[in-house]
């Protein structure tokens, strides 16, 4: 993983783990926030439905209170005298509910006999011995009742009034029924549903709350799922349980918002995030672009060019360090131009050495023989003649060796561009074989077998074939000259993958490392004649078409040197 | 027969009246006006339910309210020793409203249908004013049958929806609004006092010479100064047995009280019914009175643990829903639940039918027998014998015994009368109010 990446995913990591903080703080908050809220909403519905509840209580005792105050009951009170005759008022009681929009109304005798009852008109006669029980009813105000029907029954906010008829009472029970119709005629509230659960009857499949609230008759309040409930107790007179009020307040709106809030801030946290990993990304790129830069720029110094210098963009520790690198590369160069110059002196000692060697051995009988004419000259000059002969044929001959020596030296100074073409290295090795096939049977010379050992198919090369040959030819004279107690000397072609080798091996004494690494050092030599220019003129030519060339030796064990070049 | 106390008090009430307003001597001249709550579509006698006699058509004979067959269009009739032949002879002079006169011939043909309708196969003669009705069988009620108001002669005529004999011919019929009557002056008795008549349907308004005043718990205040008539009880309400057992329903009718459904849902318009027949007609309704008895209503009920029935009424009539809640109210005492329900017998799941039965006979075996077809026991009463009013307790007491019917109240028919309308006090009809009998003042 690079330096980059790991400082784009620390960033990263850091921008993700703060906006994941700062939108869970958000959320918590929110969600905290908005449960205060639902539940102060709940509340005041539950209060506002109970001050309804409660006006609505005083609303039937005022229509109650209308009725009793009536003409037809006050003339009823007045002529109150026993037993009342029902048919008379059969149908009073439902004309006066009609009259004061109430569901239940009964005009109740003092011996707690009907006279008659606007919601069941049969019952008439029937008793009422609730109402008859010692209660100062027009100080009482609303409360709810089960009333009696003749379709069963159903919940009453009834409120009772007493008149004064004679030496008794007559009783006007008068309310409305607490229904479906009732619940909705109350005021409306968005999102608020208010159901009623009568506990008089088979309960359908009810809210647990509801269960709850039948067991225990408390007001309880409960969040399920979307909607705050709230099951509040409806109790008669007497404390008994008569209906359970549901109010189901919507928690949709607030969910709604909360949904809102919490999916802008998601929102937000994504493109946060974004942001970051483009933050991030840019940071560390920034960051380590200067560290990128001065490894770039080792790689360049490690790959030779030492002239790289590291960009200095900032004054802080890594652009310290790239003045550093640059100072240190700076060093590093100094030291190998010193090197190069201390190189090239040695180089031109080991030249001037070579050359005084080389020049010298012809030097010294040239100084020998034109000594030797004067002293010829001086001495017996009827000999001089056929000293001059063998004199100035002598001068010619090492006049020749300087001229070949230095010819050498004019050769690897004049090394030509190679002029590539296709070549076919299995040819190349068979041409050069056979030059030196006479050269190598003539008397005197040492036995050496030659063995070619080509691959079949070798494939062509993009090569100079002068100089492939030339460069053969000096390792092949390198090799013979390593085996002047005879040996074998092989040549071998190769193929691997789109490489073709030509490998030349001796089985002469060898090399040890040292010689290896000065092998293809120019005018190095282990040879007492040599001008330690040949295997420095087989790297130039290899190194012209691209190729390598490697040895391979070990002292006692002969010597291969491989060649390879590209197809 | 007897008449019972209410009925008399009824018709000395009227006498009453009559007497009041005695020293005004009859007048010819003058309109009545009549409003009825209820609309009538027809003016086919048969379908004219009512106390209120409209004489446009007339029958061969009535029976009076003491159960005496007295002639009308007939003066005279034989018959053999076993029923089966018949010879009456028509009143001579007797015209119908369009100048046809009457005679056997054209009464023929408004009593062949009748006839042939109760008895089967019958064969008529008619030979001037002689018609002579005979038949396989006997025929021992055919006067009853011939009194019937379906059996008044008319005739056919696209002049006039309806053309008697009868003392009133139709100047105007609006079906089921208006119908307007004149004297007819061709009548063959006494012209009738009034010149018209004018009847008024569904108005209601009490604001008319004559008004029905319908039973049902709505309590009508007369205005100051107006009469009432009331005929004798002439309608049964009672509970009919569709699909419940005979136990529950004797339960069910121990736990009836009937006096608040006498006293206050018909405001004293009707008699209690522990029989079938209203006291003035069979006589001895009185031995069936009994009082509820909701323990031992309460003790069948527990013995049964009944499940819930259904009594249905007629989803217009309001006294009848009343009187079937209440009924429903004192069979829950009982531990009985009934469930009132609007709706006919045609609903299958009714168990229990609130009904009205017109007692259109003023023959108690007859009217039994009527009784008797409806709740599915007509064989058993072809042999009742008028003549043995045992045999009619008898069976009547069986039809109780049987709870096929538990009776609840005979309601009478009663009308409010103004000031000026006066009745001739001769006839003795109380079954009936007789428009040909009355007059206004000026």
């Amino acid at each position: 993983m690079s330096f980059r990446t790991k400082v784009f995913l620390s960033i990263t990591a850091t921008v993700v783990l703060a906006v994941w903080i700062v939108a869970a703080v958000v959320s918590t908050l929110v969600t905290q926030s908005f449960e205060r809220r639902d539940a102060q909403r709940t509340a005041g519905i539950v209060s506002q439905y109970r001050r309804e509840m409660g006006r609505r209580g005083e609303d039937v005792a005022r229509r109650v209170k209308a009725v009793a105050d009536s003409d037809i009951v006050q003339r009823l009170a007045v002529n109150f005298n026993g037993p009342v005759d029902s048919s008379q008022y059969y149908s009073q009681a439902l004309a006066l509910a009609q009259e004061q929009s109430l569901d239940f109304l009964e005009l109740v005798g003092p011996d707690a006999g009907i006279i008659s009852s606007a919601e069941w008109q049969a019952r008439f006669g029937y008793k009422e011995d609730w109402i008859a029980q010692p209660t100062d009813w027009n100080a009482q105000m609303a409360f709810l009742k089960k009333e009696d029907l003749a379709d069963g029954s159903a919940l009453g906010l009834i409120a009772v009034r007493s008149v004064k008829a004679g030496d008794g009472t007559l009783f006007v029970a008068g309310g409305r029924r607490l229904d479906k119709e009732f619940l909705d005629s109350l005021p409306v509230t968005d999102g608020v549903r208010v159901q009623l659960y009568r506990n008089f009857e088979p309960l359908a499949p009810a809210d647990a709350l509801v269960e709850e609230v039948r067991r225990q008759p408390r007001e309880q309040t409960r969040v399920s799922g979307a909607v705050t409930e709230t099951a509040i107790p409806l109790q008669g007179r007497e404390g008994q349980l008569l209906a359970i009020l549901l109010i189901e307040n919507s928690r949709a709106e607030l969910l709604s918002l909360r949904q809102y809030i919490q999916t802008t801030a998601g929102a937000v946290g994504v493109a946060g995030v974004l942001l970051g990993l483009m933050l991030s990304f840019w940071t560390a790129s920034r960051v380590t672009r200067p560290l990128r830069d001065l490894a770039s720029s080792v790689r360049e110094v490690a790959a030779g060019n030492w002239d790289t210098r590291a960009s200095v963009s900032s004054s802080d520790e890594v652009g310290q360090l790239a003045r550093d690198f640059n100072g240190m590369t700076e060093q590093l160069r100094e030291q190998r131009d010193r090197m190069i110059q201390a190189e090239r002196v040695a180089a031109w000692r080991e030249l001037a050495r070579r050359l005084a060697h080389e020049l010298k051995n012809p030097l010294f009988p040239l100084q020998i023989t034109i000594e030797n004419l004067q002293r010829s000259r001086d001495a017996a000059p009827e000999q001089f003649d056929e000293v001059f002969r063998e004199s100035t044929s002598t001068l010619l001959a090492e006049l020749g060796h300087l001229k070949t020596i230095i010819g050498r030296f004019s050769d690897f100074a004049k090394m030509p561009a190679p002029q590539l073409e296709p070549v076919d290295v299995n040819q190349v090795a068979r041409e050069v074989m056979q030059l030196f096939e006479a050269q190598l049977r003539a008397p005197g010379q040492p036995a050496i077998e030659i063995k070619l050992q080509m691959e079949a198919y070798p494939g062509e090369v993009r090569a100079d074939p002068d100089q492939l040959r030339r460069a053969l030819r000096n390792l092949v004279l390198n090799a013979l000259d390593a085996m002047p107690q005879g040996g074998t000397l092989t040549v071998r072609t190769s193929r691997h993958d789109n490489k073709v080798a030509l490998e030349v091996s001796d089985t002469g004494q060898g090399l040890t490392p040292e010689e290896c690494d000065r092998l293809f050092t120019p005018y190095y030599t282990t040879k007492l004649h040599g001008t330690g220019l040949g295997l420095a003129i087989v790297q130039s030519v290899v190194s012209d078409h691209k190729g390598t060339i490697t040895v391979q030796s070990e002292p006692g064990k002969g010597t291969t040197f491989r060649i390879e070049l590209t197809t | 027969m007897r008449l019972r106390g209410s009925a008399w008090l009824a018709l000395s009430s009227f006498l009453i009246s009559s007497i009041l307003t005695g020293a005004v001597r009859p007048r010819y001249g003058g309109t009545l006006t009549v409003e009825l709550s209820t609309a009538w579509p027809t003016l086919d006698p048969a379908a004219i339910q009512t106390a209120l006699s409209i004489p446009i058509a007339e029958t061969l004979v009535r029976v009076s309210s003491h159960g005496e067959t007295e002639p009308v269009l007939a003066v005279a009739w034989q018959h053999d020793p076993d029923f089966k032949r018949w010879r009456f002879s028509l009143r001579p002079k007797v015209t119908f409203h369009d100048g046809e006169a009457l005679t056997a011939a054209s009464a023929a043909p408004s009593l062949l249908a009748v006839l042939k309708q109760k008895y089967g196969e019958v064969s008529m003669e008619a030979g001037g004013q002689a018609l002579v009705v005979q038949a396989d069988h006997a025929m021992p009620e055919l006067l009853d049958v011939l009194a019937l108001p379906s059996a008044a002669i008319v005739r056919k005529s696209d002049a006039s929806p309806l053309i008697g004999t009868g003392p009133f011919r139709v100047a105007s019929w609006e079906p089921g609004r208006r119908l307007m009557l004149a004297a007819f002056d061709g009548y063959w008795g006494a012209r009738p006092y009034l010149d018209t008549v004018a009847i008024e349907f569904g108005a209601g308004r009490g604001r008319a010479d004559l008004f029905d005043i319908p039973v049902g718990p709505a309590r009508r205040i007369l205005p100051e100064g107006l009469a009432m008539w009331s005929s004798e009880p002439r309608t049964l309400v009672a509970i009919a047995a569709v699909n419940a057992q005979p136990a529950q329903l004797q339960a069910l009718a121990l736990s009836i009280d009937r006096a608040p459904i006498v006293n206050v849902l018909a405001q004293h318009l009707g008699d209690a019914a522990f029989g079938l027949l209203p006291q003035w007609l069979s006589g001895y309704a009185f031995l069936f009175q009994s009082t509820p008895d909701v323990t031992r209503a309460r003790q069948i009920a527990s013995q049964l643990r009944p499940a819930a029935m259904t009594l249905s009424y007629p989803a217009s009539d309001l006294f009848l829903r009343s009187v079937a809640e209440r009924v429903a109210l004192n069979a829950r005492d009982a531990g009985i639940a009934i469930q009132p329900m609007p709706g006919g017998n045609g609903n299958l799941h009714v168990n229990l039918s609130m009904l009205e039965w017109p007692l259109e006979s003023a023959d108690a075996a007859d009217a039994l027998k009527r009784i008797a077809e409806q709740v599915g026991a007509g064989d058993r009463a072809r042999q009742l014998d008028p003549a043995k009013p045992d045999t009619l307790y008898q069976f009547e007491r069986s039809l109780l015994d049987e709870y096929r019917i538990i009776p609840l109240v005979h309601l009478r028919e009663s009308y409010g009368i103004a000031p000026r309308v006066h009745f001739q006090p001769s006839r003795s009809d109380t079954f009936h109010l007789h428009l040909e009998d009355a007059w206004v003042e000026k």
